[in-house]
């Protein structure tokens, strides 16, 4: 299945803005990050297909997944 | 028609008498006066705003120069809310200035946003913004929210019962702005974001960052809402 991964603001540096995976069925929003070396903690929060999604969400094919880092600074 | 202001004449087109007259019977709470606070306050000011509630707890620093609108060389040391005073008497003197120098803290809500029409967030911490939406809702305030780090930023606009930035920031413990820094031309754009929203909420307008926030990237110049799903 395709899913489409969407990075914002400093999660773009040294991967990508916005890449189409090739994925497992049944491959969740945890392995993306993991695959993508980014920690759970480091994600502000993470969207797909516009919804706030858990970590153990299974994509689908056709999703489209977005991730934010915290930014917190005034 | 009551006497309309030379000062916010050229404005009229854009905000009308009717509604400056409303903006001059208004209160807004600023909460923090560093990089965001300090041209959200200055933009308050010079629209008129009836009165301005400045918190912080904080005193300039020499590190604060690359970018808070309120800190100059002369003035390294003093409380960030007495160096504010100082300018938004000097630009505005007709707005009420409440200046606490103090950290907001969820038990002083009460006391500190009392009057508040709409709450400012310019708080550099993610745990303290938290606090402060949950304080908001709790005194069924709407809270204009917004946050920074290099060449990104964020603004939206929390009703009570919205939970818009417990969903955002629920899950980072850390913001990334405590590696990138922030440079002065961030602030600038994300704080007048921020109140040009804060000013549609005094309004009565219709917020169209009301479950959403716009993610803005000065890196790609690009500016984008995403919605917060209820």
């Amino acid at each position: 299945m395709r899913v489409l991964i969407k990075l914002f603001a400093t999660f773009r540096e040294g991967r990508f803005k916005s890449e189409e995976w090739e994925l497992a069925p049944g491959a969740t929003v945890a392995e993306v990050l993991s695959r993508l070396k980014i920690k759970p903690e480091e994600v502000s929060i993470q969207l797909v297909n516009g919804k706030d999604a858990a970590l153990g969400q299974v994509l689908q094919d056709g999703d489209v997944m977005a991730l934010f880092p915290p930014v917190g600074g005034g | 028609m009551s006497r309309f202001p030379d000062r916010y004449r050229r404005n009229a087109q854009t905000i009308s008498p009717e509604n400056q007259t409303k903006i001059q019977a208004s209160t807004v709470a600023v909460i923090g006066c560093g990089g965001l606070g300090g041209y959200i306050a200055e933009e308050l000011a010079r629209l008129g705003i009836g009165r301005l509630i400045l918190i912080d707890g904080d005193r300039i620093e020499e590190s604060n120069l690359n970018r808070q609108l309120f800190a100059t060389e002369k003035v390294v040391g003093t409380p960030k809310v007495e160096s504010a005073g100082k300018r938004l008497r000097e630009v505005n003197s007709e707005v009420k200035l409440e200046l606490f120098q103090d950290w907001f803290k969820e038990e002083k809500a009460q006391t500190l946003l009392t009057g508040a029409d709409v709450v400012c967030d310019a708080l550099d911490s993610i745990p303290a913004r938290l606090e402060l939406e949950r304080s908001c809702h709790a005194l069924n305030l709407p809270l204009v929210f917004a946050g920074i780090a290099g060449w990104y930023g964020l603004v939206g606009v929390s009703f009570p019962g919205d939970q818009s930035v417990a969903r955002l920031f629920g899950q980072g413990e850390r913001g990334v702005e405590t590696v990138l820094g922030n440079p002065p031309f961030t602030p600038a754009v994300v704080a007048s974001l921020a109140v040009a929203e804060a000013v549609k909420t005094l309004l009565g307008k219709e917020s169209v960052l009301r479950h959403a926030w716009l993610q803005v990237d000065l890196l790609a110049m690009e500016f984008e809402k995403f919605y917060l799903q209820i």
